[in-house]
C-alpha cells in the first residue's frame, strides 16, 4: 500500500467531518492562545513595577491554572462528542477491511494534523494577542504602559507540554475505545441509548435537598464573614443540586406528568412530554454543564465589574480622609507630640490640612451570651465575635458639637447589630443604661469601622471603665488640600518625623492604597473577563454540538410522525418548542442561581468594602442581559444548523 | 359498493436539472370494493410504491383521479389532507415506523391523540383490538423490547384504531421472519373477514396469495389481475407464481 495512504485518508476525513471538526479545532486554538497569554502575563517582568504585584501575580497564576484545568476537561468533552459521532464511519472502515491497527493509524494522523495545526496557530495567535491583552491589563491597573514586544519561551514550552499532553491523552482514550469495540457495535455506535430513562427518586430528593440547602444558606446568612466561610459550601450544594435535578429531577417530573392521563394524552403534551424525556436523558449532563458555566460567567463578570467600577466608593469607605494616622497604645503625651509634628510638617511643607478629627479609643473582643457581652481573647477570630469600642463622651461632644453629660453607669451607644437592645448594655458584669443610641456611625468612627464585624461603640465618661486590659489607639485623620501628590509628600514626611521621634505611628493614605487597589481589582477584573470569555466559548460550543446531535436523532422521529398523520407545521411547532425549552432551561436556571446568590455575594463584596448594592445590582442585570443576548444569538445560529439537518 | 376508484392515474417525475422525464405510472385504473382484500404485485421499479404514495395522499399524481367513497382525494386542500389521511386511512409499513420514545400503547394511541380524542375513548377502542392482535400483555413495553412480529402487530393496531375506511400496507411482511409472516397474514385475513378493506403492496407471493384479488403492475400499468375465488392459499400461490413467471419472461398470458 502506498505510504501516503493513511496521511491522505486522515486529511480527507478531517475535511469531510468539518462540521464537527472545525469547532473543535477553533476551541483548541482559543484555549491554547488563552492559556499562553494568561501564563505569559503572570510571569511578565513588566508587572514588577506595579504596587501589589505579588498578589496580582498570584491571581494571574491561579487564573492560568484554572484555564489549564478547564481546557483539559473541555477538550476531553468535545473529543468524546467527536468520536461518538464518528463511530459509524470507523465501523464501516473496519467492515470494509481496514484492521484496527490501520484505523488507529488514521486516527493518529488526524490527531497529528489537528494538534500541530492548533498548537501552531494557537501559539501564534497567543503571541500576537498577548501584547494587546497585556496593554489592556495595564490599562485596567491604571499603570503606565511599557513598550516592547515579548515572546516568553518558558510560557511557550509550558503551553506546548500541557496541550500536547491533553491531545495525546484524548488520542489514547480514542484508541482504547476503538480497540474494545467490535465492528457491529462501531456501526451502531451513535444509535445507542434509546432506552427509556429510569426514574431516580433518591437522586431527585438529594438534588432538591442540596439545592434547597444551598439556596437557604445563600439567603439566610447575615454575617459577611460567615458568608465567606459558607460560600463554597453553598456553591457545591447548588452544583450538586443542579446536576441531580437536571439528570434525575427532570425525568421524575416528566414521568409524573405522564402518569396524569388527562394531561398526557393531549396532542401537544403527548409529543413534548415523551420527546423531552429523551432529550433530557441524552442532554442532562451537557445542559447542567451549560447551566453551571453560565452561572460562573454571570457571577464572575458582575462581581469583578462591580469591584472595579466601585473602587472609588471602596476607597472612600476605607478612607473618609486622605491621610489617617494610627498610633497604637499611644499615651496622652505621645498624642500631643503627634499633633505637634503634624501641625509643624503641614506648615513647613506648605500643605494645608482640612477636616481634621482625632480621638482615643479602647477596644475589646467580646462574644454575645444571651444579650450579655463577655470579653474574650481577641486572637480568636470567629464569625460571631463582637467588637467593643470605648470612646470618651468628651471626644464625642467635641467631634459632634454636642453637649451630653453622662453618669458613670450611663452610655451613648452606636451599633451595626440589627435591633440591638436600646435600653441596657451588659458587658461582663457591668450594666450600662443607654441614654442615647443611633444606627449610623458618626463620621469620625468610619475610619475603623466596617460592616463585616458586629460592633458596639460605647461612649462613656472613662474609657478605662473596664478592669480588663484592652488595646487602645489614638487616631488622627484629615484631608490634604491641593493635588494628590501632596498626600504622598506629606505622608512621607510624617513617616520620617515619627520615626525620628521614636513614635509608633502608622500612616495610611488613600493615594497609596489606590494603586494596590487598582492592581488587585484590576487583576480580578481582567481574570473575570478572560475566564468569562472562556466559559462563554465553552457554552457556545456545547450548544452547537448538542444541536447537531439532536438534529441527527430527530430526523427519524420527524419522518415517522409525518407518516402517521402529523402535519409539517405541527411537527415544526412541537420541535421548536422542545428545542427552545431544552436550551433555555440552563439559562433560566442560571439566572435563578444568580438571583439566590445575590444576597450572599453582596455580603462577600461588603467584606471587600464594596457596599454599593445598587451598583452590583445594575452590573448583574446588565451582565445577565448581555449574556442572554449572546446566548440567544448563538442559539438562533445553531438552530439553523439543526433545521438544516432535520429537513 | 365501490370504496376506492382509481381512474387513469399518471405520474411523471421530472429530474431537477434538465428535462429528463421518468414515467412512473402511465395509466393506472382499478377499483376496490368495500370489504375487499387486494394485493398489488410488481417488480422493483414497476411503480408500486409511487402508486401507494399517491393513494396515501403523500404524493400528487400528474393526472387522473382517486375517489374514496366518491370523494376525490386529489382535490383535497393541502391543509385538510393531514386530517383526511388520519381519519380515513390506516398505514402499515415494512419497517414498522414505531417511535422509540413511546411505549407500544402510546404508539397505538398516537393518531387518536392527534385527533384529540379523550383518554377513555382511546382505552375503549384499544381493548378489543389489542386482544384480537394478541399484544395485550406487551402494551407497556417499548419497541426496542419486543420482536419484529410484535412490533408489526402494534403497527397494525395503530392503523386499525382510527376505524379507517381503508388500510394501506406497504410490504408489511418485508422485515419479518416466516413465523411472524404467517401470523401477520392470518391476522390480515381475519381482519378482512370482519369487513376491513385492505390494500397491500407486496413483493411476496406468499403474502399476495392470502389476498382476495391480486393486481399485477408492470411498467406503470395494471398488467393483469387474478381473483382468488374459493381456491386455497396454496393453489393461489401457484397461480401467482405462474403469472409472475410469465410477466418476467415476457410471454403472453394464457388465461
Amino acid at each position: 500500500m502506498n505510504k501516503l495512504f493513511y496521511p491522505k485518508l486522515a486529511a480527507i476525513n478531517i475535511k469531510k467531518n468539518s462540521k464537527t471538526y472545525l469547532p473543535f479545532i477553533i476551541t483548541c486554538i482559543c484555549t491554547i492562545s488563552m492559556f499562553y497569554i494568561m501564563h505569559e502575563i503572570s510571569i511578565n517582568k513588566g508587572l514588577d513595577g506595579v504596587s501589589g504585584s505579588e498578589s496580582l501575580k498570584v491571581i494571574l497564576n491561579l487564573g492560568s491554572k484554572v484555564i489549564g484545568i478547564f481546557s483539559a476537561i473541555f477538550l476531553f468533552y468535545t473529543n468524546s462528542f467527536l468520536i461518538k459521532r464518528r463511530k459509524k464511519e470507523i465501523g464501516l472502515y473496519n467492515v470494509l477491511g481496514l484492521e484496527k491497527k490501520h484505523i488507529s493509524k488514521i486516527l493518529f494522523f488526524e490527531f497529528l494534523y489537528t494538534s500541530i495545526f492548533s498548537l501552531l496557530v494557537g501559539l501564534i495567535a497567543g503571541v500576537i494577542l498577548d501584547k494587546l491583552m497585556f496593554l489592556l491589563l495595564l490599562k485596567l491597573l491604571k499603570f503606565k504602559v511599557a513598550f516592547g514586544f515579548t515572546i516568553s519561551v518558558p510560557s511557550i514550552i509550558i503551553t506546548l507540554l500541557l496541550f500536547t499532553g491533553i491531545f495525546i491523552s484524548t488520542l489514547l482514550s480514542n484508541l482504547v475505545q476503538i480497540k474494545v469495540l467490535n465492528p457491529i457495535e462501531l456501526l451502531r455506535g451513535s444509535e445507542h441509548g434509546e432506552k427509556e430513562p429510569k426514574t431516580k427518586w433518591i437522586m431527585t430528593v438529594i438534588g432538591l435537598i442540596a439545592l434547597g440547602t444551598g439556596y437557604g444558606l445563600a439567603l439566610k446568612i447575615e454575617a459577611p464573614l460567615a458568608a465567606l466561610q459558607m460560600f463554597f459550601v453553598a456553591v457545591i450544594l447548588v452544583m450538586v443540586g443542579t446536576y441531580a435535578l437536571f439528570t434525575a429531577g427532570s425525568i421524575a417530573m416528566l414521568k409524573t406528568l405522564r402518569k396524569n392521563k388527562n394531561f398526557y394524552y393531549k396532542t401537544s403534551n403527548f409529543i413534548s412530554v415523551s420527546g423531552m424525556m429523551y432529550r433530557m436523558k441524552q442532554n442532562a449532563i451537557g445542559l447542567a454543564n451549560i447551566c453551571i458555566l453560565s452561572t460562573c460567567v454571570l457571577v464572575m463578570i458582575s462581581t469583578t465589574v462591580s469591584l472595579y467600577v466601585g473602587m472609588e466608593d471602596v476607597l472612600r469607605t476605607r478612607f473618609p480622609r486622605d491621610i489617617i494616622l494610627t498610633a497604637a497604645q499611644a499615651t496622652k503625651e505621645e498624642a500631643e507630640k503627634i499633633d505637634e509634628i503634624l501641625v509643624r510638617e503641614s506648615k513647613d511643607n506648605n500643605i494645608d490640612t482640612t477636616g481634621k478629627f482625632n480621638y482615643f479609643n479602647k477596644y475589646f473582643a467580646a462574644i454575645n451570651n444571651d444579650g450579655k457581652l463577655d470579653l474574650i481573647n481577641k486572637d480568636s477570630l470567629s464569625s460571631d465575635v463582637t467588637l467593643l469600642q470605648f470612646v470618651s463622651i468628651a471626644d464625642y461632644n467635641r467631634l459632634e458639637g454636642e453637649n451630653i453629660t453622662l453618669k458613670d453607669n450611663e452610655a451613648v451607644v452606636y451599633s451595626n447589630v440589627k435591633n440591638f437592645d436600646k435600653n441596657n448594655l451588659t458587658i461582663e458584669n457591668k450594666i450600662f443604661n443607654i441614654k442615647e443610641s443611633f444606627n449610623k456611625p458618626i463620621e469620625a468612627l468610619k475610619i475603623n469601622m466596617n460592616d463585616v464585624i458586629n460592633t458596639y461603640v460605647v461612649f462613656v465618661n472613662d474609657i478605662n471603665i473596664l478592669e480588663a486590659n484592652g488595646d487602645g489607639a489614638y487616631y488622627v485623620a484629615f484631608d490634604v488640600s491641593g493635588s494628590d501628590e501632596n498626600i504622598g509628600i506629606l505622608s512621607n514626611k510624617l513617616n520620617e518625623k515619627f520615626k525620628e521621634n521614636n513614635l509608633q505611628v502608622h500612616v495610611d493614605s488613600s493615594a497609596g492604597s489606590k494603586e494596590s487597589f487598582y492592581s488587585l481589582y484590576g487583576g480580578l477584573f481582567f481574570i473575570g473577563i478572560f475566564l468569562g470569555a472562556l466559559f462563554l466559548m465553552a457554552t457556545v460550543l456545547i450548544i452547537y454540538y448538542k444541536q447537531i446531535s439532536e438534529g441527527y436523532d430527530d430526523k427519524n422521529r420527524f419522518e415517522i410522525m409525518q407518516k402517521v398523520g402529523m402535519s409539517k407545521i405541527e411537527i415544526k411547532k412541537t420541535i421548536r418548542s422542545q428545542v427552545l425549552m431544552v436550551f433555555f432551561l440552563p439559562l433560566v436556571t442560571a439566572v435563578i442561581h444568580v438571583g439566590f446568590a445575590f444576597p450572599m455575594i453582596t455580603k462577600l463584596l461588603a467584606v471587600l468594602n464594596l457596599r454599593n448594592v445598587s451598583l452590583f445590582m445594575v452590573s448583574t442585570i446588565i451582565t445577565i442581559l448581555v449574556f442572554a443576548a449572546i446566548y440567544g444569538i448563538v442559539f438562533s445560529l445553531t438552530a439553523k444548523a439543526y433545521y438544516k439537518i432535520v429537513e | 359498493m365501490k370504496l376506492l376508484e382509481v381512474n387513469n392515474l399518471k405520474k411523471i417525475y421530472t429530474t431537477r436539472f434538465g428535462g429528463n422525464q421518468v414515467q412512473a405510472l402511465s395509466n393506472v385504473t382499478f377499483s376496490v370494493e368495500e370489504g375487499e382484500y387486494v394485493a398489488i404485485m410488481g417488480e422493483s421499479g414497476s411503480g408500486k410504491t409511487t402508486l401507494l404514495n399517491i393513494l396515501a395522499s403523500l404524493d400528487k399524481p400528474t393526472s387522473g383521479e382517486i375517489l374514496l367513497q366518491g370523494k376525490n382525494v386529489v382535490s383535497i386542500k393541502e391543509s385538510e389532507i393531514v386530517a383526511f389521511r388520519r381519519e380515513n386511512l390506516g398505514f402499515v409499513f415494512q419497517d414498522f415506523n414505531l417511535l422509540d420514545t413511546f411505549s407500544l400503547k402510546d404508539n397505538i394511541f398516537l393518531p387518536l391523540v392527534l385527533s384529540r380524542k379523550s383518554y377513555d375513548e382511546m382505552e375503549k377502542r384499544l381493548t378489543p383490538i389489542a386482544t384480537k392482535l394478541g399484544i395485550k400483555d406487551i402494551l407497556n413495553k417499548f419497541p426496542y423490547e419486543v420482536s419484529g412480529g410484535q412490533k408489526q402487530r402494534a403497527a397494525v393496531a395503530r392503523a386499525l384504531i382510527t376505524n379507517p375506511q381503508l388500510i394501506l400496507a406497504d410490504e408489511p411482511t418485508g422485515a419479518l421472519d416466516s413465523k411472524a409472516t404467517d401470523h401477520l397474514l392470518k391476522l390480515f385475513s381475519d381482519i378482512n373477514k370482519e369487513g376491513q378493506t385492505i390494500l397491500m403492496v407486496t413483493h411476496s407471493t406468499k403474502a399476495a396469495s392470502h389476498a382476495g384479488r391480486v393486481l399485477f403492475i408492470k411498467d406503470g400499468e395494471v398488467f393483469h389481475q387474478l381473483y382468488k375465488g374459493s381456491i386455497s392459499n396454496e393453489e393461489m400461490f401457484e397461480k401467482i407464481s405462474n403469472t409472475l413467471t410469465v410477466i418476467a419472461t415476457g410471454g403472453v398470458v394464457n388465461e
